[in-house]
Order: structure tokens, then sequence, then C-alpha cells
């Protein structure tokens, strides 16, 4: 059976490996007509994936993943009900439940003409499916904001509020956290869950095999010192593997927030946003409501836990041990770089006599934490702070937090090849016949890798700058712009000047702009890219 | 004598006495600028007087007396320049000449400099950059004015020798690509790799192009003493004016195009002009990948902001056509003269894309700033291919310029750089915050400077005269910084050059 899965696995790999020739022919083969058989059927094939694989349908599978998604998505709408009956009353059922009946009757009607479809999904259908999650449970999402009294928002912002907490941005137009109902707080806080559990799937298993952005590095490959094992390369049973840890923390999260003093409402609202480095609070201070100390800095430890990569958590788990972690060249890097960062905050915090020293030390590890991992809690006034810290922490969150995390941003592991790359420049120019390769914990990156980090990091920052400038266009002041630019490319959610408390004041157009950018950082620029390219489509 | 050739025809190394280069080198490059006063001197004792023309000679005697120090010792000695021994030399030249330079601006009683407000201006003329702390320029000595855009002019030749010949050979941020290659069809004929030859013909073009360029301002209406201080910053895209409003001083339109079309102009490889004067055709130029790269995102900026001026009310249409296009050259090519009101009058949205602009700057050998066009060319293509391989991760794709494949070492070098570059942006951007500038004035001086283009946003959009002294000082670094394309002064801090 072990020989089977190995196969499968083989086949499905290499889908995207660049060196297969077989699949170079199989690609071939798969362009021809539907019917036809593949001109190679290489013999290790099992007879199931063999027979699977001839049927290249990309309509049909969109429609099965599509379908399938949304019956999920609908099932989700159960808790919220569970929640608005037990607080809020019958008001607040019905807008979740007639969005459960839309969302059933929507994915039943893609799912069900497909249903008995059996096709492994190719690249493009990958891309196609991660496009369509975060678009479309944006869109269907957001009925249940628009159907409730209260907010009763109007379409713009309610795809905006969605998308903000599907992507684990955590950017809010909504003010009056505390009045509003508890279904609706805990509808917003699942939506943070839901999207760490897709990000935490989309950047270790999806991404990866996608070869997306230098995440190429990670197929089919542990990171660390561990080469033997494979990370069970299927997307299934990672994506399980993964969602087990993940809920594992959350549950370790809610209890050391009750234990700190929340309300088990709050604790599990929290939590959610916590551990998705969301950052949608059930309160409009945020963090800050709850002025503990204990409070702030178990929210930051747990920030910090959720920017780690959940792949060298599960490899922990599988040998019992940290120093999987604790070795791993990025996660090194990025404690360092985070590290300076706090310390930075802090001293800046205690030197401009904005806090005492204690106060210092404890806020300015919390948030800082908070709004470089891309998480978005607030405290003590931040937006109040010296000018030059928000400044920093929003150049911070560029950085974002390990790869495989629920973190947005660029990712510590790319700004550690951009650095090394940089480094290895100079030292070409002292000694120009000098043979230096670009090494991660002593394995070499191969030049395609290398290749397409910069290609991100030239388009995210691309990317940033014609967002501004629009931004800009629809009448917002600079630091607004930027700031808010900031906060929706890098999913970070904390705006400055007009939008550092929330995001209502800025027009419609500015708001549709935000919610694009949030997808679009979320899902690292190439697959909405893609999708655009007319070639993708032949 | 042993020849070791790295690469590098004119290499030869027998014996390495860095010290004894560099001496040579920088005291002959004191006694040339010391030279370089006497023009001041003649134009104060024309216009401004004796007070005038006692500070000059006064600074004159100190450079020449420093220069001889320099020089007479290892006069004879006979080395040529190593490739650490290049990187050493230029950051000594515009570290010392930007310090003696400042001397007739700390002396001369108008405008009577502070050290460090003096050695900002006389960085930013050197760097070609335009940013000036200098207020009321219609009342100063002429000799300041006319020194001022000399320092433009000397720095624009010393860019044009330092982009098209060292850079290129001491192989910074990918221009490794032109070292004794010509750029565009030509593939054999070489460039006359040697510096000093290169130098000599690139300064005829220099000098030509600024002869032309007097004379069409002349003829447009400016007094000749205008039309040669601002002929020197067009072409130099330094942006140095004789007067405070710039060139809105003189509210024509026929002066905004000539010195829009000539801000073009100097923007582009000033290798090609010479291989189109060689080649008596100006095929050479047109058919270059990069000069059609830049010119198409120039244009389109340009017409984007054209467009917007008109469409938003701000000007009617000819005065939009004409200011639009002028001030778009004017700030993309990173010259820096200002017409209208820019950017404090101007509709918000403008100066923020012509700041984004001006990270662009035109094509690498010109006496732009920024990142230039060529590596843009090279990020975009790059980028492209990354799509195109998620496609079909099986194709075999490589990045070409002009049909000529790029080796993937410049491309490295290329990326180095950029990545190099917007982390000095951030880095300065946050120091000046942390300063007490506010955000954007921050960012808006931080661009102007290292860009070396010359306007500010906010509180330094007219001047940079607002600004605390540690911002001052930043901002003086940042120019060297951008103008030395980052590299050859990151190296001079990493412990494993000095061995």
């Amino acid at each position: 059976m072990n020989d089977q899965t190995d196969r499968d696995e083989a086949v499905l790999n290499s889908f995207s490996d660049q060196q297969d020739s077989e699949s170079k022919k199989l690609d071939e083969g798969y362009d021809e007509k539907e019917s036809a058989k593949p001109s190679v059927t290489p013999a290790r094939m099992s007879w199931k994936a063999q027979h699977t694989i001839q049927h290249r349908a990309p309509f049909k599978t969109a429609l099965y993943m599509v379908g399938l998604l949304m019956i999920l998505f609908s099932a989700t709408m159960l808790p919220p009900i569970v929640v608005a009956w037990w607080y809020d009353g019958y008001d607040v059922v019905a807008p979740f439940a007639e969005t459960l009946g839309v969302t059933l009757g929507f994915g039943l009607l893609c799912w069900l003409p497909v249903c008995r479809l059996k096709a492994d999904l190719r690249n493009r259908d990958g891309f196609v499916v991660v496009v369509a999650f975060w678009v479309l449970l944006s869109l269907l999402g957001a009925i249940p904001f628009m159907l409730a009294e209260h907010p009763h928002m109007r379409l713009v912002d309610a795809v905006f509020e969605t998308a903000s907490g599907l992507t684990t941005t955590g950017a809010t137009i909504l003010s009056g956290l505390d009045a509003l109902p508890k279904a609706i707080l805990y509808y917003r806080a699942q939506l943070n869950l839901l999207g760490g559990m897709g990000v935490v799937v989309l950047a270790v298993a999806l991404l990866p095999m996608l070869g997306v952005g230098g995440m190429q590095l990670y197929k089919a490959e542990t990171p660390g010192p561990m080469k033997d094992e494979k990370l069970t390369p299927r997307i299934t049973e990672t994506a399980k593997n993964l969602w087990a840890i993940y809920f594992g923390l959350n549950m370790a999260c809610a209890l050391s927030f009750w234990a700190a003093g929340m309300s088990p409402f709050d604790a599990v609202c929290h939590s959610f946003s916590t551990l998705a480095l969301g950052g949608f609070s059930t309160h409009d201070d945020s963090i800050g409501y709850f002025n503990s100390l204990s409070i702030e800095l178990i929210s930051g430890i747990f920030t910090l836990i959720a920017a780690v990569n959940f792949a060298l958590y599960f490899m922990a788990l599988r040998t019992g041990s940290l120093r999987v972690i604790f070795r791993d060249a990025e996660f090194r890097f990025f404690l360092a770089v985070i590290g300076g960062i706090v310390a930075l905050t802090c001293a800046c915090l205690y030197f401009s006599n904005t806090f005492s020293l204690w106060e210092a030390l404890h806020h300015g590890f919390f948030q800082s934490l908070s709004i470089v991992t891309s998480n978005g809690h607030t405290t003590a006034n931040y937006s109040g702070w010296p000018f030059f810290i928000p400044l920093l922490l929003l150049l911070g969150s560029f950085f974002g937090g390990c790869v495989g995390s629920t973190c947005g941003g660029i990712k510590a592991i790319r700004f550690l090849l951009l650095y090394k790359q940089s480094v290895r420049e100079i030292r070409l120019l002292i000694r120009p016949t000098a043979q230096i390769a670009v090494k991660l914990g002593n394995r070499p990156i191969p030049d395609r890798v290398m290749q397409a980090v910069w290609g991100f990091y030239y388009l995210y920052i691309f990317c940033y700058c014609v967002l501004s400038l629009a931004l800009v266009g629809t009448g917002l002041d600079l630091v607004t712009a930027f700031g808010s630019a900031a906060a929706g490319l890098n999913n970070m959610g904390v705006g400055l000047g007009d939008t550092a408390a929330n995001f209502s004041s800025i027009s419609d157009t500015a708001t549709v702009l935000l919610t694009i950018a949030m997808i679009v950082g979320r899902l690292e620029v190439f697959p909405v890219l893609l999708l655009l390219h007319p070639d993708f489509w032949k | 004598m042993q020849a070791i050739t790295v690469g590098q025809e004119w290499l030869t190394v027998q014996r390495r006495a860095p010290v004894k280069t560099a001496l040579y080198m920088i005291g002959l490059l004191m006694i040339l600028f010391s030279v370089s006063l006497l023009p001041p001197i003649a134009v104060a004792w024309w216009y401004d007087g004796y007070q005038v023309v006692m500070p000059f000679a006064e600074a004159m005697g100190a450079m020449l007396a420093l220069g001889l120090l320099c020089w007479l010792p290892v006069c004879r000695f006979k080395a040529d320049l190593r490739n650490r021994d290049g990187f050493v030399v230029v950051v000594m030249f515009w570290f010392l000449l930007s310090l003696f330079g400042s001397l007739p601006f700390m002396l001369v009683e108008h405008p009577h400099m502070r050290l460090v407000d003096a050695v900002f201006e006389t960085v930013s003329g050197l760097t070609t950059t335009g940013a000036t702390i200098l207020s009321g320029l219609d009342t100063l000595p002429k000799a300041i004015l006319y020194y001022r855009a000399q320092l433009n002019f000397l720095g624009g030749m010393g860019i044009v020798v330092l982009a098209v010949a060292l850079l290129p050979m001491l192989g910074i941020g990918g221009m490794q690509l032109y070292k004794a290659e010509t750029p565009g069809p030509m593939k054999d004929e070489k460039l006359t790799p040697r510096i000093t030859e290169t130098a000599k013909n690139l300064w005829y073009i220099y000098a030509g192009l600024n002869v032309i360029c007097t004379l069409s301002f002349w003829a447009a209406g400016m007094n000749f003493f205008d039309a040669l201080c601002h002929s020197f910053a067009t072409l130099a895209l330094g942006g140095f004016s004789t007067h405070d409003a710039s060139i809105g001083y003189f509210q024509s339109p026929a002066i905004e195009l000539i010195a829009g079309v000539f801000s073009l102009v100097a923007a582009v490889n000033f290798a090609l002009f010479f291989l189109a004067w060689r080649s008596r055709s100006l095929k050479a130029v047109f058919r270059d990948a990069e000069f059609k790269f830049c010119m198409g995102v120039m244009g389109g900026i340009i017409a984007a902001t054209c467009l917007y001026l008109y469409h938003s009310g701000k000007f009617p249409l000819w005065d939009s056509i004409y200011h639009g296009f002028f001030q778009a050259a004017s700030i993309i090519t990173d010259n820096g003269l200002t017409a209208a009101g820019y950017p404090a009058d101007w509709p918000f949205v403008v100066p923020l894309l012509l700041l984004l602009g001006s990270f662009f700057g035109g094509c690498v050998g010109s006496t732009c700033g920024g990142i230039k066009a060529f590596r843009f060319l090279l990020l975009f293509k790059q980028s492209w291919r990354e799509i195109q391989l998620l496609i079909r991760p099986s194709a075999q794709i490589t990045v070409k310029v002009g049909n000529r494949p790029m080796a993937d070492r410049v491309m490295q070098a290329v990326w180095g750089f950029y990545f190099l570059y917007i982390l000095s942006y951030c880095f300065f951007s946050l120091a000046l915050a942390t300063t007490g500038v506010d955000l954007v004035t921050a960012f808006g001086s931080v661009a102007g400077c290292l860009n070396n283009m010359g306007v500010g946003l906010g509180t330094t959009a007219s001047n940079f005269a607002p600004l605390n002294d540690t911002a001052t000082w930043l901002l003086t670094l940042s120019m060297l910084l951008g103008r030395l394309e980052v590299f050859p002064l990151l190296l001079l801090f990493v412990p494993g050059f000095w061995n």
C-alpha cells in the first residue's frame, strides 16, 4: 500500500517538476482531445492514477472543487447560528440560516452535476481553486453582514469585511463592536479561523507545489535537517495534519486567555483571530480593552507561535523534539529580525517617555509582534504613539513571518535569500572570480528558486506602489494611502492617519481597491496575475 | 612584468600600492577641481566685485595646496587602478570634492552658509541632485549662482564617465553588461574601453549638447547668464536654477518645452550618442532596446500627467500639455527643475506619480539618477518569465534584451541592486522620521535625494531649509549613496574589502 501511495505521490509531484520529462509528455498529451490516452504511460503509475488523469476537464474540475467548497462553507454557518440562538435571538439566527441556504444551494448546483467526476488537481486547477476560494467565499460570506439588522452593511463594506476576515487581514469597517450581536462578532472571528486554515494549507502544501514565488523550495522537502522523510505530499493528508496542529494551538490559546481573565466568548474569538494572525476583535479597543498585562503577553507569545512555519511543528511532533524548529535557518533569521524590531520599539517607547519602563516593555513587545507578523491587534492607543514607531512597524509588516504560517507580507525566507544574495554581490565585487553559492542551512539554493523569489519581490513592491498611487487618486492623503495599502497588501489590518482606527472613512473605490489588495497579498500575487494572463486559459 | 587580466584589458598588477595610487588620483583631481574655480572668479570679477572674488580665490588656493600636497610626492608613480582602488578613488573623489567645494558657500558673505548646509548644497550640485537649502536666489551674487550651475556641470561630466566607463568595469549593479561591449546592434566595434579615451569622447558630446541647449534657451528669451546656467543644470539633469521659482520664473511655454526636450535628451545613454556620431546615423539610438523601453515608460507617465492635469481642471488644455510634459520629463529623469508651483499647488496625485517615476530615472550611461530603465527592463522581463514558467513549468525561456540573452550573473547583480536600493530608501525614510520629520516630507525628501532628483514634498516642497541638521546630514549621505549606485559605499564598510 505504501508503494502505491508513493507512486501516486510521485505522479502528483511530477506535475510541477520541470526536470521531469515524463510530466512534460503527459502535459502535451493532455492538450489533445479529452478522451485520448496519454502518449506515455509510465509503468509505475497505478491503474487508478492512470485512468483518473486521462480525462482533462478543467471546467468540470473547477466546478467540482468550487461546489464542494461552497457546501463546506455553508456548514460553517452552523456555529454562528448556535451562538445567535444562545445569545441574540431569532432576528440574528435568520440571516445566518438564509446564508446557509443560499450557499448550500449554490454549492449543490455546482457540485451535483459533476459529482461523479474523479479528476485530480492539475497545476492550473490548483490556481483556479485557490483564487475561487478567496474571491467566491468573500462574496458569499458577506451575506450575513448585509442581512443582519446590525450591522446591515452595504455590499461594498460587507465584502471588505468578509475578505478582511478570510485573508486574515483584520481591517474592519465596523465601529461600535461592543454593541453588535454576539453572533456577528463570533462570525468575524470564525472567518479568521477559516482563513487561517486555508492559508496554512495554501502556504505549506499548495503554493510550493504550484511553485509560486520561490516556494518550490519546500516542495516535498522537509525544512531543516531531516532530508529523508517527506512531508506527506498529498494535499489532503498534509492539510489534516496541519489543521490538527492548528486546532490544538487554538485550544491552548483560548484556555490561556480564559485563565488570564477573558470571558469564554472573548477568549475563543481572540484565540481564533490571534492564531490566524487575523486581528478581528470583539471590542473597538482591541486587546487594549482588557488593560491586562498577562493578556498582552499571552497574545504576543501566541502571535509569535503562529508566525512560525507550521511544517516545523509537524516535524517537531513527529520527532518528539523541538530541535527541528530551532535549527531551521529561516526560524533563526526570523527571530533575529523580530527581536531587533521588538527591542527597538521598546527602547523608543521608553526613551520618548511614552511609557514607563515596564509598560514600554510589554506594550512594545505585544504591539511590535502584532504588527510585524501582520496580526493587527492593538493596544494602549497605538495610533497615538510617537510617529516613528508606527512607521517602523509598518515597514516591518512587509517582513511578515516564516513561510508556512498564517502571516502576510513578503515573508522571512525571501528576505533571508534576498539578503544572502546581496551579501554575495558585495563579496563578488571584491573578489570577482570567487565561487560563492547562496546556501540555506548548508543546502545550496537553485537559481530557479532565487529567480522566483526576485520576481515575487519586484511584483510585490510594484503592486504596493500602484495601490498607494491609486488610493491617493481616490482622494486619500499620502499617509493614509501608504498605511492603508500596507495594511491591505500585507494582510496586517492596521492603517495610518484616517484609517488608524477603522476603515469606515474611505470612499467606495478605495474600499474595493483594498479588498482586491488583500486578496492579492494573501494569494502571493502570482495566482491572481496568472488568471489574467491569456495563455493560462488555453 | 606580469599582466594579470581579471576580465579587464587594462589591468596590470605588478606593484600593489593602494595608498600611492589613491594619493596620485586624488591629488590630481583636487588640482583639476581647483582650476575649475577660475570661471566663478571671472564671473565674480565681472558681476559682483572684490568681496566675492576673494573667497573663491581663497578656496582655490586651499584646494590647489592640498592637491599638490597629495600629488607631488607620488607624481612619478605610474600604476594603474585596480578594482578596489577604483572604488576607493570614486568614493574619495565625491567626499573630498564635496567638502572642499563647500568652501565658497561658507566663505562668501551671501549666503555664508554653515558647514552642514554648505556641504549639502555642494553635494547636491556634484551629485546633480539639485536640492537647495538656499532661498532668495534672485538676490545672491552671480558668482555663487554660476558656481552652483558649474557644480552641476562638473557632476554631470563625472557621472557620464562613472556610468559609462567606471561602474561597468567595476561591475556594479549589473552594469558589467556594458563592459567593453557596445549597446545596440554594433557588436564588432568596441567602445574604446580605456577610461580616459571614453571620457574624452563623452565630454565632447556633453559639451556639444550644452552649447546647443544654451543657444536654444537664449533664443527662447533667457539672458545669456541664465541660459548658460540652466543649460548646465538641464543637461546634467541637476536642477539648480538661478531663480527661486526655477523655470516657472520665465513663464514661457517655449522655455519649458526646450527644458523638457533636453531633459529627455540627457536621459539617453551617452554611449548611444557616441555610436550615432561614429556611424553618422541615429538608428543606433532608436534601435536600442533600453531606449525604446525608457521612452515608452516616460511617454506613458507624461501622457498620464497631462491627462490628469487637464481632467482635474488645474490647467486648460494647452497649459496642461506643456506644463505636464516639462514637469513629468523633469522629475522622472531626476532633473528637478520646476514650474507653475510644482509640487505644492498641483493636485496631489501628480507629484506622487512623478515621485514614483523618479525611481525609474532614465537610461544607464546618462546623467539621470534612480534605478534606471535597463534594470527595470530586466526586472520586468524576469517577472514576466516567472508568470510564463508558472503556466508551463518545463518551458525554456531566457531573458533577452534586444535579442541578446542576459547572463545570470547580470540578472543577479541587478536584483541585488534593486533590493539594496529599496532597503536604503526605507532606512533613510525611517531615519528621517526619527529626527522628527513628518511622513510626507520624509518620503518625499528621501526620494528626492536618493534618486538625485531634488524636489521634495511637504515642508521640503520648495527648498530643504526647514529640515534639522541630522536630517540634512542623512540626506547628504543618501545623495551620495544614490549617485554612487549604493555598492561602492557599502563595500567600504565590508571588512573583507580592506584585506
